[in-house]
């Protein structure tokens, strides 16, 4: 059975336009293509 | 795709044939990437928008260059709805990738249209506002909104699956599942909505199968079912109604239910509305009516002026037309010129026409030339005549015959009203105050005031005026 205030609870308020700048701004885009060369070139520096 | 360290062209070898470094777990990155990204499609092209979004978020945390991936991506949350999200990724795109992206495409779309972005902002903030009146407990507040909400943005599937939650939660399943299905046909395969349609058509599958039992039941009772070769046929039990005298009479009781209903509820309002158009008639035939008696007062009073006035012309044309049809006013002037003409010392006979003429019309009424003819031959005669009247009047003022003396006098001061210096009008106005006629009396020594002023004439006539008034 549905329970009205849990299921509420997974309903958040949408995102505005203005607030769309900070998003964009706050969103983190490291990818594993970043992790992977940062590990290379880590392991390069511990070889060194 | 090219090399993470030099940025040169790979090759098909797992290392970069430019720098040497190894690249083979790079390369195989960027497989998974593209992997998912083609997943994400797929799922995209058959509305599997919830499944598109995983794919394509795991695409990009394996590259987060792949432009494809982050278009989709975007393109896929504008289908939902949420076009902030699909913003930020066409943004983030385009900031990667500058030129030659469709990402640019798709920012201009929107940014162009001011009373679209207008439009989805209000969306946006109408949405929130029904999250908050959720919080608040005011639900139908919410419902309200969120069918604003709706009709701004009918692909908003967060804002239909909310609705359905609070249709859900208002026992409203019919509604409900309507929603869901909304939310389907957007986004086959999301989890939410398939859950709470679950939920709903669990619902409604119990309430029809409450229903329809005793039915059901009926049916297996009032119907007789056979094989036929291949084919069950169901053939309904001819029940014969029981008791004809009581299906008579309750045909009698019908009919008389019917009659009464008839005759108190419809007879009444039938009679109504009936006198209702018949007074309605009745006002607007008074109100003409009203106006016609009101237009003939109006003809009435017309046609008695005008018959006044044609009266008063016709009396008035009587007097200017002789026994012979000419003017006698002015037959009388010609005879007076006449008479100048061949006997100028006549003088009272000419005095006579003038007389006359003075009697019968108003000289200010007639014609110009008629006025200066007839003033001409009264400075004519005017002294002679004067002074002929004013003997006689004198005489008789003398005598205390004022009433000879008065018409003398008025002649004599109508002739020349200067006469004797003044005495004529003195002896007038004496006559008037003898004969009691104060008012005349009293005009007659105003005039000798304004005609002789600043002398002893007029000093005299303002002392009888006072002597007059005391």
């Amino acid at each position: 059975m549905i329970n009205f205030e849990e299921e509420l609870k997974k309903f958040h308020p949408s995102l505005e336009i203005e607030d769309a700048e900070e998003a964009i701004y706050n969103q983190d885009l490291t990818d594993m293509a970043d992790i992977l060369v940062k590990m290379i070139k880590e392991a390069k520096d511990e070889e060194e | 795709m090219n090399c993470y360290y030099c940025g040169c062209r790979l090759s098909e070898h797992d290392f970069c044939t430019s720098c040497g470094v190894d690249v083979s777990m790079y390369k195989r990155i960027m497989y998974i990437s593209n992997r998912y990204y083609n997943d994400g499609l797929e799922k995209a092209t058959v509305r599997d928008l919830t499944g598109a979004i995983t794919s394509l978020r795991q695409s990009l945390k394996f590259n987060k260059d792949n432009i494809e991936a982050r278009n989709l991506l975007g393109l896929v949350y504008f289908e939902m709805g949420e076009v902030v999200a699909a913003l930020s990724e066409w943004v983030i795109s385009k900031n990667l990738r500058p030129n030659k992206n469709i990402a640019d495409d798709y920012i201009d779309m929107i940014q162009t249209n001011a009373s679209r972005l207008e439009s989805i902002n209000t969306t946006i903030k109408k949405y929130n506002q029904a999250l908050i009146y959720c919080q608040q407990d005011s639900l139908d507040l919410a419902v309200i909104q969120l069918k604003k909400v709706l009709s701004l943005n009918p692909k908003f599937i967060r804002a239909h699956q909310l609705l359905a939650l609070l249709y859900i939660n208002n026992e409203e399943w019919e509604k409900a599942r309507k929603e869901l299905l909304k939310c389907s046909q957007i986004d086959t395969n999301n989890t939410l909505t398939l859950r709470y349609l679950k939920e709903v058509d669990n619902v409604l599958n119990m309430e029809e199968n409450a229903k329809p039992s005793g039915r059901k039941r009926g049916i297996s009772e009032d119907v007789i079912k056979y094989q036929s070769g291949n084919e069950t046929i169901i053939q309904p039990v001819n029940d014969k109604e029981k008791g004809g005298a009581s299906s008579l009479l309750n045909i009698g009781i019908g009919i008389l239910i019917g009659i009464a209903a008839v005759w108190f509820l419809i007879l009444p309002s039938k009679v109504q509305s009936e006198k209702a158009e018949v007074n309605k008639e009745l006002r607007t035939v008074s109100e003409q009516s009203d106006a016609k008696s009101a237009t003939i007062d109006d003809l009435n009073q017309q046609i008695s002026t005008l018959t006044t006035q044609n009266q008063q012309l016709e009396e008035q044309l009587e007097n200017y037309v002789g026994t012979n049809g000419t003017m006698s006013i002015m037959d009388e002037l010609l005879q007076a010129v006449q008479v100048y003409m061949e006997t100028p010392t006549e003088i009272t006979k000419i005095a006579e026409y003038l007389d006359k003429i003075a009697e019968e019309v108003v000289l200010e009424d007639t014609s110009e030339s008629f006025q200066t003819t007839y003033q001409y031959l009264l400075n004519v005669v005017g002294p002679t005549m004067a002074e002929q009247y004013y003997t006689e009047g004198h005489n008789a003022y003398r005598s205390e015959n004022y009433a000879d003396a008065i018409p003398n006098l008025e002649k004599a001061v109508y002739y020349d009203a200067v006469h004797a210096n003044g005495d004529a009008l003195m002896y007038l106005a004496s006559s008037y105050r003898n004969t009691g006629e104060e008012e005349k009396a009293t005009e007659t020594y105003e005039r000798v005031i304004e005609l002789f002023p600043n002398t002893e004439r007029a000093r005299r006539a303002q002392q009888a005026i006072d002597e007059g008034q005391e």
